[in-house]
């Protein structure tokens, strides 16, 4: 649906540099990265409010480079919702279908219908400084939805609510997208709402994108050690590859040996990604297993945080475990305790920095 | 009968007991840092407080004169004309200035911004006299602009056009730079939804940028008419005829001496204290949206 062709631009200081990407018709499409990354640059990249210096911007295969925003169909929710103050919420929503040159009697019914839609309904008349966070936040989106965008782009629009309704709104946010079929296009920086939502996930850093491609994918094999380490995988260890056995190898990680499903070959330095999901623990000696990893160590910390535990065992390297709060109960784990913690060979990714491809063992 | 002195009993007994609070209120809450603003910049009030009662304890002294003076058709034409001239340049500078301030406001640091905004502080900087002195140059009758407007028949030298493009040009900075500053604070992100959402760059300037830098527009307006209606040595450069109302009190001073000209000052200031107070109160609310909660 929208593409970028090799663009670069420069504001100030920073530049995005070489960036090409291609978003698709009814893709949830989400840009994460670091903060400073350069993520709302692309965003608005897309909406037009930048002039790229190099590359091209295609729509439907249409270049739109030099396209003003007010004629590429794109709608705008800024992280601060961007709310017009001299506006009421009724006056904010139908702002976009009056500039359009809606008739008044049309434009009021369509308003009425996505207030009640979004459950704003009783604060049609109020004004956006009086709103809390989460009524700011449904009356921008309904705002946005009102001229019905070929593509939406979301900044951070979760990043200013509480746990509650942040919650709520993904639920929102995702009903949008899969009722309406409508494309979205959402910067940021949080894994989890990566997780949640996207089809489609671009990674950048430093005004350079670094991966793209399927959320599955991206999130789950990164490219890079960069990306890994950015997408959230807990353990990142660095080794090199001993021996290869029809694909099953053996990696040298700081003294430690780790078992692994890779085509990287005997002597090549490798990154190894284990999800901290992925790692199970066990106390005392540990039993017959067929996880192929296994291996003794002591608990660093146990640090809680609701549900589960996020478990650091000293096993040579430093490795994590997340457990319920229940399993770290019954294990007795505290810091000092022995542990036996195993690992899956296909639960670890193998990055090889030999080659810039997306590496197996997942 | 009963009642009222049960109500009576309450209301002395309410008093008291506020009183009672206040006194420990008073005692509890001492903000010396406070206070000792409120003394400094009280000092800078009472001079000027001091100077009109000083001014005001003559004048009062001797009513009839005052009245006399302050009701004569010279003083109330001069008046009027100033304040007319001022809102006149205050009109040109809404009409002109305002798109130089947005244009100011958005657009990046660079040695040619720099140059623009040093270029609009200039009357700021110079000596009345000097600021005179240029307007007269540029709009006297062998003018670079005075002799083509005299061609088409308007003439600035000792003429109202003089008076209003002297008190334009002084007033200038006063205008562009509130109302750039008012401009600096409409969040960019608005003026971007707007043009997602399909206005115009005209339309997002006409219904979200300026309505919420209306505030700073009435206030660089104000600031502007005041500056244009106190100016002297700017106008009488070009425009020395028809008298402004600093003129006429220079010219008085000159040949009818101190009191007729103090009685006509002392007019001035109870009238342009009526008219700037009454202006803030009514812009008081004006363009305030995110404190209605």
């Amino acid at each position: 649906m929208i593409a970028f062709d090799r663009v670069s631009l420069a504001l100030g200081s920073f530049r995005l540099k070489d960036v090409s990407l291609a978003i698709g018709k009814g893709d949830y499409y989400f840009i994460v990265g670091p903060s400073g990354a350069g993520k709302t640059v692309l965003l608005e990249a897309i909406a037009g409010l930048h002039r790229p210096e190099r590359g091209r911007i295609l729509l439907r295969d249409k270049e739109i480079t030099a396209l003003p925003p007010e004629k590429r169909g794109v709608a705008l929710v800024y992280q601060d919702y961007s709310l017009f103050p001299n506006m009421t919420v009724a006056d904010n929503v139908s702002y976009g279908l009056w500039v359009r040159g809606m008739q008044k009697g049309e434009a009021q019914r369509e308003v009425a219908g996505l207030l009640e839609r979004f459950g704003i309904s009783h604060l049609a008349d109020r004004y956006p400084g009086t709103l809390s966070g989460g009524e700011q936040q449904r009356a921008a989106l309904a705002r946005a939805v009102a001229v019905k965008p070929d593509i939406l782009l979301l900044d951070e629009p979760l990043s200013a609510l509480d746990p509650v309704t942040q919650e709520k709104f993904i639920d929102d946010l995702r009903r949008l997208h899969r009722e309406e079929g409508l494309t979205i296009v959402q910067v940021s920086h949080s894994r989890r709402e990566a997780h949640l939502l996207a089809t489609r996930v671009a990674v950048i850093i430093d005004g350079t994108l670094v991966d793209e491609g399927e959320a599955e994918v991206v999130l789950n094999t990164p490219k890079s050690r960069e990306v890994a380490s950015f997408v959230g995988i807990e353990n990142i260890l660095d080794g090199t590859v001993t021996a290869n056995e029809d694909g099953h190898a053996t990696v040298d990680a700081g003294g430690r040996t780790f078992e692994a499903v890779t085509e990287a070959t005997a002597g090549e330095e490798v990154t190894l990604c284990i999800r901290a999901d992925d790692v199970v623990l066990a106390v005392g000696d540990g039993r017959r297993s067929s996880a192929r990893n296994t291996m003794a160590g002591t608990v660093v910390s146990v640090a809680e945080n609701g549900p589960v535990a996020e478990v650091k065992v000293d096993a040579g390297a430093e490795l994590t475990a997340v457990l319920t709060r229940r399993s770290v109960r019954d294990l007795s784990l505290v810091p000092e305790t022995p542990v036996t913690l195993s690992v899956k060979a296909t639960a670890i990714h193998v990055i090889r920095s030999s080659s810039s491809a997306r590496g197996s063992g997942r | 009968m009963k009642t009222r002195v049960i109500s009576g009993g309450l209301l002395r007994g309410g008093r008291e007991a506020s009183l009672t609070r206040w006194k420990e209120n008073r005692k509890r809450y001492v903000d010396w840092c406070t206070i000792g603003f409120c003394i400094l910049g009280g000092l800078l009030v009472g001079i000027t407080v001091l100077a009109i009662a000083n001014m005001a304890t003559a004048e009062l002294a001797n009513p009839a004169h005052l009245i006399e003076v302050a009701t004569s058709s010279e003083v109330i034409g001069s008046i009027l004309l100033t304040f007319c001239a001022g809102a006149n340049a205050v009109l040109l500078l809404v009409f002109f200035g305002t798109p130089l301030a947005y244009v100011l406001a958005r657009s990046r640091p660079s040695r040619f911004k720099g140059v623009v905004e040093s270029i609009v502080d200039i009357p700021l900087i110079l000596p009345h006299t000097v600021a005179g002195l240029l307007v007269y140059l540029l709009f006297m009758r062998r003018g670079w602009l005075g002799a083509p407007f005299g061609e088409i028949g308007l003439a600035f030298e000792d003429a109202y056009p003089g008076t209003v493009i002297a008190m334009l040009f002084v007033a200038s900075p006063f205008f562009i730079n509130t109302m750039r500053e008012g401009f600096e604070k409409v969040p960019v992100h608005l003026e971007n939804v707007a043009r997602t959402l399909g206005a115009s760059t005209f339309t997002t300037f006409r219904t979200v940028t300026l309505p919420l830098s209306l505030r700073h527009m009435y206030s660089g307006a104000i600031l502007a008419w005041g500056r244009a209606i106190g100016e002297f040595a700017g106008v009488i450069m070009i425009a020395y005829y028809p008298f402004i109302i600093s003129t006429l009190i220079y010219h008085s001073f000159t040949t009818d001496g101190i009191q007729t000209s103090r009685s006509i000052a002392f007019t001035v200031i109870l009238i342009s204290f009526g008219v700037f107070y009454l202006l803030r109160r009514m812009t008081r609310f004006m363009g305030r949206y995110d404190d209605r909660v």
